[in-house]
């Protein structure tokens, strides 16, 4: 047990002091823009006090505040804040105009645990996303699908089409290679869980069988559990030089996500209704057959079969029986929010109900959020959020295999003239050419993953001391965020291939339990109007506990699923614990209001590390120099021009467990076996370390009408987690050790411009541009293959001075670079068209320059004889390319390793709010829009978004996955 | 406002008094190797030599396949991966890779077992609740497996070698030529031998080692695989004296012998080798030859029964299913007493023209056995050796040894290519992270 700072104790009984709750005055007014529209959601706040309000929808406000005195601060997204003396404003009708402020330089950006500045003063390139951008344009099925194009620096990568999301979010380039590379998730300062759970169908697909070992069974990210309609804004801090406050779990970014809070005034609500579709992007096709083809076939197919179903005009698209159906989609949500000057709420139900391109699979998600704010006194607030979540994911049975079952895998070796249909008594014929009858598969197996989760945070903001140069706070936040999940996976004995396991259950059960908290102590000391000292200290502690029990039954009653009703019952659990416990020290000096140093340090051990009690140091500095407001004259051309630099470093924990030799049980004949882990233990595991410096300039120009966001940085990660392959004979295959060194290299720019700004049209306008590269600078060990199926079909290669991304594979008799998966570059165009103030037109460009895929599923269909083009002969050799493809199998890679660059409208909108007269109904928005709805791309299969091995290191490879979808919705949504 | 303060201080104070003082979270899912090196339990060495039985079972689906494609025995099809009639069969341009599923996960399979054997072996010697005849039960079993573990693996990569020093995976032992691996695998039958002769056996074992749980007849258990070994090693006079004490017997039942068993008990696997005749997709095929190679009336038919209609992958077609595994809990052998007769009748042939009357006697027990006259055929040494080589292909098939025995023979060219282009490998490379 560690000590209480013995700080704290006075400095809340300090708090005693200063409240003094005595005579109130009341200030009214309103906030316009500058063409006189009102500005409704505009936070209007006395400064250094917990005291403020909103506007409302028709710009008007009304704060009860203790004296007229001091100064009050008026500030909206988008718009620059307004200072107002009250000392010498007319206090019953303020006057307030907020000019805009394209660069969004008065954005507060959180960027300590417990500290924030306003961008204009920011080090880094901090990418926000508002709940507009987020869910305000053509609304993804999942919170993670909707970031995808959105964050430049970000690589977001969707691991296939399956209903529930999966999708894989890298910031800045690769971060680690074998330990964790997706971002750490806050939520309202509950630090949440994005693990994917397996539900154990390996069992049945054999996918780990053969090749690989890594999960291939196609699960969701837990963040996909958020409702993104919930959530006001998102920051992610790309890499270390933001983010190394949150120390060792900071490495591969943050990503810290604010969700609606209540606002001050009469109650309001508002109910939407999304009604749409879901198709899917593309279909191979299938391929022409004539009596010459079929009887030629390496597969042996039955010629006579083949005839009598021409004679009967009977060919089948099985590929577009599977996969092209027309899914419906729904969402409806209702959400209340108001409050009275001490006490505030927002309240929101939802649900969302969404069939999938394959019959028998879908994702529905309810929600419940309650959010409450009071301010017990005038100097302490507490805030409570809560969400509970239950969502349900029918994902279907995809991707990779060993046992010829998966719909994909079982479609490719499958002609059109064989009949897989059932008859009148519902029996399904037995697939001739393949192990499993898709038909019958998708109509009576079931893959189900259900979550039930609660979240919920507590933040507490107290103000200790006051007086006129100094304010102390003490801030408070922590949250529990529980999970169960439940994975079904059913699988009758009457399928095709159960005829030797009886029928399958397999019935998995996870609890997860974070819990974390941050106390921290934060003082505003205002030597003068022109030298300011933020500094904050505390403690945090994270916790996680991972318990998942797996069952797995085989010769199953007919049409039972309970695990006791089976001839044959295994089980298996699986447990995860670590405590990880964090102190830091931040200093933030203000010279100017336009120099701003930061210096910070994190210091961290956790009971991953070899060592448990080892503390890991993250130190961070940064300066950020706004010219404009010192040392540049004034002048009407640049607005605002602001350089900086910063630098801080990362921790990422080892895997639990990496440091044991184990011993699995494996049993025979109901007799108990230990028999030795494959994973070798290393008791000198440490965390891998990133360091990063970023640099660059941001300015303002034509009367902040256009705005540009430089950024380089450099990163380098240090003692990489690997789990490398070690000599077999020694009994292991793989050992966790710090092999070596990588670096990113990359460049942002972000264009931000306010093309036209007239009464009758107004255009927004957004170009990211985001490049990075990766280098392997010091490797410990033999150059190591890994993330896919070995040289024959092109893999990953981590070699000393190679991009970490690279794949390689055989090639003229050797093992040579194919590829890369990293992007030469990518650029998104966001616009946003305003006609007439109440029509507006919304779209988002992404385009994904570059990087390869390795696709396998044309492999499959080749040699399955049913790919489309497989009868093409574009090298003019006489022979069908196809047996080129395949004749290249064992001696070339490079037919596997495909361009995926793309260019994609990924969201596209039209919206009309309608004035409605009356009182009832305070505003009516109709709306259509489209998702991925068109794409340009030379990637040959269903979509260059792609990844059999789920959200690791080796994404872009493809063996049969759920194929991508587009979607169209109609939207309503009524405030009354 | 005190109230207000109280509750502030004791909130916290709940949030940061939680943790425990405990500071290790230690290994929640599993024993650690350190747990058993430290004076082990009987039942704990109990747990490791089950741990043997049962991990010898792991991939030995696919070493049977790998074996049985190049020797030509069978055809595993399959929709999902395309090396095994790729790379295994050499087909066109392919080769076999030093880093791919069908040499690395056998081979790693079995060093696996040797892992368990050596950590049993240090067990039971650092153990102070055991006699020391109990301890040398624990060390001859452990030896023995490891010995033959060894074998299979020797069998995949042949003159590549094999290592036989893995206990300390920090400091590997060489790699070791085939003659060497041989006459280690052989010293460490010979030190099993003699542990297993004076032991005490404390353990249980399965059904698979029905009449060959205790220390006489595991003796004899280490002999028959001695046997095998020295007639790799070519050293006849080895293996027929090794034959003399193993449990060999030309009146028993040939499938008398040590199994791998599979059950569907809790944790337990099927037979993954097994598949139901008649399947799509999902097949082993037995190759064209074993019935047209077969001489009429031979009972040994069927191990390969008649499809409803024939199958096709990539240009190679049967009309034959292997129906060596019936069920999906039929066991695999280690060795049994047909391969041991078989092994008695090479012997003697190799040694010369004075053993041919007994090496026809014993290749006679078999051929009855199986529906066939008595052998007719000439009494030389090719000819008898034909005569075995024929037997071990029909009474060992998809038992993993027409390759090895070809092999042996130096008559790999003799196996048949389907296509044009396909090549019969002599052996694996050595696995890349070797």
């Amino acid at each position: 047990m560690r000590k209480m700072p013995g700080y704290i104790l006075p400095m809340l009984l300090a708090v005693l002091c200063p409240i003094l709750l005595f005579a109130q005055v009341m200030v009214t007014g309103s906030v316009n823009d500058t063409k006189n529209s009102p500005v409704p959601g505009a936070s209007v706040k006395l400064r250094n006090t917990l005291l403020g309000t909103v506007t409302d929808a028709t710009g008007r406000f009304a704060l009860n505040i203790p004296a007229a005195t001091g100064e009050l601060e008026i500030s909206s997204i988008g718009y620059k804040t307004q200072v107002v003396n009250l000392a010498t404003a007319n206090l019953s009708a303020l006057s307030i105009q907020l000019s805009e402020d394209i660069g969004r330089l008065d954005e507060v950006v959180v960027t300590g645990l417990a500290t924030n500045v306003k961008r204009r003063n920011l080090a880094n390139a901090i990418a926000t996303v508002s709940s507009k951008d987020l869910a305000g344009t053509a609304p993804a099925q999942t919170l993670d699908a909707a970031l995808n194009g959105k964050i430049p620096g970000a690589y977001i990568n969707s691991n296939s089409g399956a209903p529930g999301g999966g999708i894989s979010v890298r910031l800045r380039g690769v971060t680690s290679i074998f330990g964790n590379t997706q971002p750490l998730y806050v939520v309202d300062g509950v630090f949440i869980d994005n693990s994917s759970v397996p539900g154990g169908l390996n069992v049945v697909t054999a996918a780990g069988a053969a090749g690989n070992t890594s999960n291939q069974d196609n699960p969701s990210s837990r963040i996909a559990d958020l409702r993104p309609e919930d959530i006001e804004s998102i920051e992610i801090l790309k890499g270390a030089s933001a983010a190394a406050i949150y120390g060792s779990k900071a490495a591969a970014g943050v990503v810290i996500i604010a969700t609606k809070r209540g606002k001050q005034g009469k109650t309001r609500f508002n109910f939407s209704q999304d009604l749409g579709f879901v198709k899917a992007r593309k279909l191979l096709g299938a391929r022409e057959f004539t009596e010459e083809r079929v009887a030629n076939s390496p597969q042996g197919w039955d010629l006579d079969e083949y005839k009598a179903a021409v004679a009967a005009g009977r060919i089948y698209d099985y590929e577009k029986e599977i996969y092209g159906e027309t899914g419906l989609t729904r969402n409806s949500a209702f959400s209340m929010t108001g409050g009275s000057d001490r006490t505030s709420f927002y309240f929101a139900a939802a649900q969302k109900n969404e069939e999938g391109i394959i019959q028998r699979t879908g994702y529905r998600n309810n929600s419940i959020r309650l959010n409450l704010d009071h301010r017990i006194t005038d100097n302490i607030k507490i805030g409570f959020s809560s969400n509970y979540i239950n969502s349900s994911a029918d994902r279907g049975l995809t991707q990779n295999d060993n046992a010829g079952v998966t719909f994909g895998v079982a479609l490719s070796s499958t002609p059109g003239f064989t009949d897989l249909h059932p008859d009148a008594n519902g029996n399904y014929p037995r697939n001739p050419y393949g192990a499993s009858n898709p038909i019958e598969t998708r109509d009576l197996m079931t893959n189900n993953e259900k979550v039930n989760r609660f979240v919920t945070g507590i933040n507490l903001d107290a103000i200790l001391l006051k007086t006129d140069k100094t304010t102390t706070r003490l801030i408070a936040r922590g949250g529990v965020d529980y999970y169960n999940l439940k994975t079904n996976a059913l699988f009758p004995s009457s399928l095709q291939f159960q005829q030797v396991a009886k029928g399958t259950s397999i019935q998995g059960f996870a609890n997860n339990l974070n819990t974390n908290y941050i106390l921290s102590l934060v003082n505003n000391y205002n030597l003068s109007d022109n030298l300011a000292f933020t500094t904050s200290m505390g403690l945090t502690q994270e916790k996680r506990d991972f318990d998942n029990l797996l069952n797995v039954a085989t010769q199953v009653i007919s049409g039972q699923s309970n695990v006791d009703q089976a001839g044959s019952l295994s089980a298996s659990q699986f447990r995860n614990k670590n405590k990880d416990d964090g102190l830091f020290l931040q200093e933030e000096v203000t010279l100017y209001d336009a120099i701003t140093v930061n210096a910070g340090m994190r210091i961290d051990k956790s009971t991953n590390n070899g060592d448990p009690d080892k503390y890991y140091a993250y130190p961070k500095a940064s300066l950020s120099w706004n010219i404009t407001r010192l040392g540049m004259p004034e002048n009407t051309f640049v607005d605002n021009l602001k350089l900086r630099v910063a630098y801080g470093e990362a921790g990422n924990f080892p895997a639990f467990g990496s440091k044991f030799s184990s011993l699995l049980v494996s049993n025979i004949e109901g007799l108990p076996g230990s028999l030795v882990s494959t994973q070798r233990g290393n008791s000198l595991i440490e965390p891998e370390r990133q360091t990063e410096l970023e640099g660059g300039f941001d300015f303002t120009i034509l009367n902040n009408r256009l705005s540009l966001e430089f950024s380089m940085y450099r990163k380098v990660v240090k003692d990489f987690l690997l789990q490398r392959s070690i000599s077999t004979s020694s009994g292991f295959s793989t050992e966790w050790v710090n092999a070596g060194d990588l670096r990113n290299k990359g460049i942002e720019i972000g264009l931000n411009a306010l093309v036209l700004s007239q009464s009758t049209i107004r255009w927004n306008s957004t170009v990211n541009f985001w490049k990075n590269r990766s280098k392997v600078t010091r490797l410990d060990i033999p150059p190591t293959v890994l993330g896919a199926f070995g040289n024959s079909l092109g893999t990953f290669k981590i070699e000393e001075g190679a991009s970490a991304t690279q794949i390689v594979g055989i090639d003229q008799g050797g093992v040579k670079k194919l590829g890369d998966q990293e992007p030469d570059f990518q650029m998104n165009f966001w616009n946003e068209l305003v006609f007439f103030k109440n029509l507006s037109l919304r779209f988002l460009l992404h385009w994904k320059e570059g990087g390869d895929n390795i696709n396998l599923t044309e492999l499959l269909t080749d040699l399955g004889g049913t790919s489309p083009d497989y009868d093409a002969d574009d090298n003019k050799n006489g022979k069908p390319d196809a047996e080129d493809r395949i004749d290249a199998l064992g001696s070339t890679a490079t037919i596997f390793v495909q361009d995926a660059s793309y260019l994609r409208l990924r969201e596209i909108a039209l919206y009309y709010n309608f004035k409605v007269p009356g009182n009832l109904i305070k505003g009516l928005r109709i709306g259509v829009s489209a998702n991925n709805f068109w794409t340009s791309t030379k990637y040959k299969s269903y979509d260059p978004e792609v990844s059999n091995f789920g959200s690791g290191f080796s994404t872009g490879v493809e063996v049969m996955p759920f194929p991508a979808s587009k979607r169209a919705s109609l939207h309503l949504s009524i405030d009354f | 406002m005190k109230k207000i303060i109280f509750a502030i201080i004791s909130g916290l104070a709940v949030m940061v008094l939680s943790p425990s003082c405990k500071k290790e979270i230690g290994n929640l899912n599993n024993p650690t190797i350190e747990d058993f090196l430290e004076n082990a339990t009987k039942p704990e060495l109990n747990n490791l030599v089950t741990g043997i039985e049962s991990g010898m079972r792991n991939n030995l689906a696919m070493y049977l396949d790998v074996v049985g494609l190049i020797g030509r025995e069978m055809y595993r099809f399959t929709a999902a991966d395309p090396r095994y009639l790729s790379d295994l069969l050499g087909a066109k341009t392919a080769t076999l890779d030093n880093n791919t599923f069908y040499l690395t996960n056998p081979w790693a399979s079995r060093y696996r077992v040797v892992k368990n054997c050596n950590i049993l072996i240090e067990a039971a010697t650092n153990s102070g609740l055991l006699t020391d005849d109990e301890k040398k039960g624990y060390t001859g079993f452990a030896k023995t497996i490891k010995a033959y573990q060894l074998l299979l693996n020797l069998n995949l990569t042949h003159s590549n070698g094999i290592r036989v020093e893995v206990a300390d995976p920090d400091n590997l032992g060489p790699v070791l030529a085939y003659k060497p691996s041989l006459a280690a695998i052989k010293s460490l039958l010979d030190e099993g031998q003699t542990e297993l002769g004076g032991a005490s056996v404390a353990f249980s074992l399965t059904s698979g080692f029905t009449g060959f749980n205790d220390n006489a007849s595991l003796v004899a258990f280490n002999r028959a695989i001695y046997a095998r070994v020295a007639a790799y090693d070519e050293d006849w006079a080895g293996v027929l004296t090794s034959l003399d004490n193993s449990f060999m017997d030309m009146d028993a039942d040939l499938g008398l012998g040590i199994y791998h068993v599979f059950s569907t008990a809790s944790g337990d696997i099927l037979n993954p080798a097994f598949v139901r005749q008649n399947e799509a997709g999902e097949v082993r095929v037995a190759h064209p030859s074993y019935a047209t190679d077969l001489q009429p009336g031979d009972d040994r038919i069927g191990k390969a029964t008649l499809r409803n209609s024939p199958v096709s992958s990539s240009d190679l077609t049967s009309n034959r299913d292997v129906w060596v595994y019936t069920s999906a809990t039929a066991p695999v052998p280690l060795i049994r007493n047909e391969e041991l007769i078989l092994l008695y009748a090479e012997a003697k042939i190799r040694q010369g023209a004075a053993g041919f009357n007994d090496a026809v006697e014993a290749i006679n027990t078999i051929r009855n056995a199986h529906n066939l006259t008595p052998y007719s055929g000439p009494l030389t040494s090719t000819a008898l050796i034909d005569e075995v080589l024929y037997n071990r292909r029909y009474s060992l098939f998809f038992e993993g040894h027409r390759w090895v025995d070809m092999r042996r023979y130096n008559r790999l060219a003799q196996l048949p290519k389907d296509r044009a282009e396909d090549d019969v490998w002599e052996m694996f490379p050595l696995p890349l992270t070797e």
